[in-house]
């Protein structure tokens, strides 16, 4: 069953508007916030359980606690590039609900004590900026930022500041870079950015949910936060469903929520007369699941992780029964290929390998050797490089070869796909 | 201080040492092409992997700092696998270039293909295709084919010269080296990027196509085109020098060296020699042998001061010469003539204070500091303007000119050379061969000398180090030191190791053994 905290009302129009907004409960959470002190916030934060949505699921009060005391000024960066294929939450949020992000944002710097923010939005997201752009000048125009918010001394700036289109900017350090002026690619580790981040100053990087999550927990307390959920992945959890559903969307679950009911209940099933091949459960970069390891998948942390993949960014992407993988992971390293920033020598030459090999797979010039060669340059790409581009190109790699390998050596055999009725391929 | 162990062995380092840093204290081996000690660390090649206890997963060992206590080692399997992929990555998109490349003989990729490598290509696929002439700029040429993206001519340039000419363009394995719109890669310590380019990407427009390096012997020695005295190593063949590049030495040059110390190998090449001594004067010249031309100036020499005193001969020192040659020179003049008449060409007056901030200075001598030094040691103040009065009153009788052994930094030769010609006889010593010395108005000799790089003796550089200079080639039979022509008109041998220079400071640098990448 749905449990809606961050998109109950999304479907009202009124909501994307200060007035309505307040009017359904808004901003009064921030107020409850500026009675706390910032490191009660912190603390109610940790005891909620909240962990990062953006993909790297790290534990968000854990995260602000690394902040220095060192009397710097400190940047809260919110994460909106929303770059992974199969995410789409973070737009429907910023577009239904922009409030809610500028609020969560509000309550997140104040605890962490940061006087400027910045919202790094994805360079496709033009509708998504205009509105976030609109919500924030209203916020100004009620005092909700700026100086002196609310009469409680503390001052906060936000802007937005929109990306030019590259996947690697979603990469907390390659954001950094990019927002800085630089060319958008990751910085190396350490120093990590809430010691030295933009600008060299201690900065906190968080998802567009993550920082609206907070405005609940404030709302709910960590333990009516908690109710939702499960032990080790508490609260509710937006899932970008795409693919071979009848009802494809964005979708409000607790954490622990069962695969197969998202699929059959929330998105409706299949479609008639297919069968369940695959999903694959956290974006592109997660590693795929048969249809036998889905059936008794939750969609938590560590369930997933049991299972050798990741919950990512929450973007569920079901794959049936007519789709050949060889083709998806084509488009899947395509994709990756594409967007390496190049620096680290192991995911510069290895996305583009792993790329070549399977496309002559596709092409029907494949060798029985490049399936394991497969396997064998991914193993080397992976956790050796400056972000984890590289790991969520070789994890799909490695997951789709040993998942589907007699696809792939039908395929070489051949020289066309095992899935009839799949598109054959055009050199 | 930590203490960490490498390989089995342990090494206390300095806080804040990078594991690397402490390969290198070890002189253990370890692949690297993006780390260089002189720039940041961008740890992007990913080369340097080394495996530390008690984490599952490998690190880099030019961003990782020890602590104490660390268990470190590059040689387990997990490494040496892990290594031997990384090298392959480098190479599927690189050409087989190796025939016709420049770098071929001290290409990083070659090295390590040899150590770790020797298998054969896994990669079926076409590589990428990329630039392969490109002109950066009057000095350097760009494959970006070879090119491996280890960002450091990109961090040099940023870093060092700081006139941030280079970028990295485009993404992923499209990648390429470029230089920002309408600014080519133009200062004046460009071609230091060509050194720290690991494989033959950057080429020097100066000596690419011109020898295969292994053709090649090198030796250490200090560059002569400024007071700064940056250690260099000069690549030689019995032909002649066609190379510079610097060494490592924290006190006097870092690892860098400026681009017009590069070009001071030319002059002491054939084409640009005085090849024999000569008589004459006004473009009219005849071939004299080296025996009868001190002859004929010992023979002056004497005739004028036994008729006229000492005070008739006259000395010209520029800052281009050793100071065992200085020595002998005044030892002779002060010592055997009883004359101060010696007199300091400063070849560059206007811009001789100069400074760029890095390393080259206006003062474009090796060893102005050794001449001062001699002068002062013999007590000799005599400002230039004395020789000036004297040569336009036509009092001096012989004048012995050790002139320039680059020309190119004695902007106003010429006019010196018909102040020169004032004097009844002129004794021109150089190892260049000039139109401005063929042009003389008085009766000439001119007498070969021999380059920094045919002979030894210490230069002190404008901070006062004593740096020693080796002999590498013989380019003119019959060249002189400014010791021998001393000798020869002393009758004597001269002792060449006067203790001449005040607060010595030692450098050790021949034995250096710093250097790498
Ligand atoms: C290649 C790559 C792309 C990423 N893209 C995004 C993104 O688009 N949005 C996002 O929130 N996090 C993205 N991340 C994760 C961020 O680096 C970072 O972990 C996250 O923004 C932290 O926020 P959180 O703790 O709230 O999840 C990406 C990570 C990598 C390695
Ligand atoms: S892993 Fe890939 S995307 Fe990430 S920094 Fe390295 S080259 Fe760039
Ligand atoms: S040109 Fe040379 S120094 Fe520059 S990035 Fe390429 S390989 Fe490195
Ligand atoms: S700075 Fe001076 S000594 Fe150093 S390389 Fe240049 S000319 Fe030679
Ligand atoms: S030398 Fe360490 S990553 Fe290149």
């Amino acid at each position: 069953m749905e449990i809606k905290l961050l998109s109950e009302h999304y479907d009202k129009p009124e909501f994307q508007g200060l007035d309505g907004y307040k009017k359904l409960g808004g901003y009064e959470p921030l107020k409850k916030a500026f009675q706390m002190q910032p490191k009660a916030i912190i603390e109610m934060v940790k005891e909620s359980g909240l962990r990062g949505r953006g993909g790297a699921g790290f534990p968000t009060g854990v995260k602000w606690g690394f902040l220095p005391d060192n009397g710097e000024p400190r940047y809260l960066l919110c994460n909106a590039d929303e770059g992974e294929p199969g995410t789409f939450k973070d737009r429907l949020m910023m577009e239904r609900a922009p409030h809610q992000l500028i609020e969560g944002m509000i309550i997140s710097a104040f605890a962490v004590g940061s006087h400027k923010g910045y919202i790094y939005i994805r360079g496709e997201y033009n509708e998504p900026t205009a509105i976030l752009q609109k919500a924030i000048a209203e916020a100004y125009d009620a005092g909700l930022l700026g100086k002196n918010i609310l009469g409680s001394g503390f001052d906060f700036d936000l802007d937005v500041y929109q990306g030019a289109g590259a996947y690697i900017c979603g990469e907390e350090t390659g954001m950094i870079s990019s927002l800085e002026g630089k060319k958008g690619q990751p910085k190396l580790k350490p120093p990590f950015p809430a010691v030295q981040g933009y600008l060299g100053k201690p900065t906190i990087v968080n998802n567009v949910e993550t920082l609206a999550a907070v405005k609940y927990i404030i709302r709910d307390g960590a333990d009516g936060y908690r109710k939702h959920g499960t032990e080790k992945s508490a609260g509710t959890k937006l899932f970008s469903v795409s693919g071979n559903v009848m009802k494809p969307g964005t979708y409000e679950v607790p954490l622990g929520y069962k695969l197969m009911d998202l699929i059959n209940i929330e998105c409706g099933g299949l479609k008639p007369g297919r069968k369940l091949k695959a999903v694959i459960p956290g974006g592109s970069s997660a590693p795929v699941l048969t249809a036998a390891e889905c059936a008794d998948a939750t969609m938590d942390y560590e369930n997933l992780a049991q299972k050798g993949t990741m919950l990512g960014s929450g973007a569920v992407i079901i794959i049936d029964d007519t789709n050949c993988m060889v083709d998806m992971l084509k488009v899947i390293l395509h994709f990756y290929h594409h967007e390496s920033c190049g620096q680290c020598t192991p995911c510069r030459e290895g996305t583009g390998w792993l790329h070549k090999i399977v496309s002559s797979i596709y092409s029907g010039t494949g060798r029985l050797q490049d399936i394991d060669l497969i396997q064998q340059v991914a193993d080397h790409m992976a956790g050796k490089t400056i972000c984890a581009l590289s790991d969520a190109a070789a994890m799909p790699a490695v997951s789709f070869v040993q998942k589907f390998r007699s696809e792939f050596e039908f395929y070489v055999r051949e020289g066309r796909s095992k899935v009839k009725g799949a598109v054959d391929a055009q050199v | 201080m930590p203490k960490c162990k490498i390989n089995g062995q342990e090494v206390e380092v300095e806080a804040g040492t990078t594991i690397i840093e402490a390969f290198k204290k070890l002189d253990s081996e370890i692949a690297h092409y993006c780390y260089h000690p002189g720039l940041s660390v961008a740890g992007v090649c990913r080369l340097c992997m080394v495996e530390i206890e008690g984490n599952p997963r490998l690190q880099i060992a030019c961003n990782t700092v020890v602590q104490d206590g660390m268990v470190i080692n590059n040689n387990s399997e997990k490494v040496k696998e892990t290594v031997k992929w990384g090298l392959d990555f480098h190479l599927i998109n690189h050409p087989l270039d190796c025939p016709i490349c420049d770098q071929a003989g001290e290409c990083e990729l070659q090295i390590q293909y040899m150590k770790f490598g020797q298998y054969d290509p896994e990669m079926a696929e076409p590589k990428v295709k990329k630039n392969k002439v490109v002109d950066l700029g009057s000095k350097i040429v760009l494959d970006s084919e070879r090119c491996i993206l280890c960002s450091r001519c990109v961090r040099f340039t940023e870093e060092v010269s700081k006139t941030n000419e280079l970028g990295i363009f485009n993404r992923g394995d499209r990648s390429e080296i470029g230089t920002f719109d309408g600014k080519p890669l133009e200062n004046d310590y460009a071609v230091n990027t060509v050194d720290i380019c690991p494989v033959g990407a950057l080429t020097s427009k100066d000596f690419r196509f011109r020898q295969r390096v292994w053709y090649l012997k090198n030796k250490e020695t200090v560059c002569p085109g400024c007071s700064t005295g940056c250690n260099v190593k000069s690549y030689y063949n019995e032909e002649g020098l066609f190379r510079v590049k610097p060494r490592q030495n924290d006190e006097v040059n870092g690892y860098w060296m400026c681009d017009k110390g590069r070009d001071t190998y030319k002059f002491v090449n054939k084409e640009n020699r005085l090849l024999e001594p000569k008589v004459g004067q006004s473009g009219q010249w005849d071939s004299q042998e080296v025996d009868g031309v001190m002859s004929v100036m010992s023979t002056k020499i004497d005739d004028a001061v036994k008729s006229a005193g000492s005070d008739k001969v006259a000395l010209v020192l520029t800052g281009q010469y050793t100071s065992e040659e200085y020595a002998s020179m005044l030892s002779y003049f002060v010592g055997h003539l009883k004359s101060k008449n010696v007199y300091h060409w400063v070849n560059n007056p206007e811009s001789f204070d100069e400074f760029d901030g890095l390393l080259l200075r206006g003062d474009r001598n090796p060893n102005t500091k050794g001449l001062l030094n001699g002068l002062d040691q013999h007590g000799i103040t005599a400002p230039w303007s004395d020789l000036e009065t004297k040569l336009n009153a036509g009092d001096i009788e012989v004048l012995l000119v050790a002139g320039p052994e680059d020309p190119s930094v004695f902007p106003t030769l010429t006019e010196k050379v018909s102040l020169f010609s004032k004097a009844k006889n002129l004794f021109w010593m150089s190892a260049a061969k000039t139109e401005a010395a063929d042009s003389a108005t008085t009766k000439t000799w001119q007498i070969p000398l021999k380059t920094y790089a045919e002979k030894e003796g210490t230069f002190v550089n404008h901070k006062g180090i004593e740096q020693k200079i080796q002999p590498m080639v013989n380019i003119v039979d019959c060249a002189q030191t400014l010791s021998e022509v001393a000798s020869a008109l002393s009758g004597q041998k001269v002792d060449h190791l006067g203790s001449l220079v005040k607060d010595r400071k030692t450098n050790h640098f021949i034995n250096h053994h710093g250097g790498g990448l």
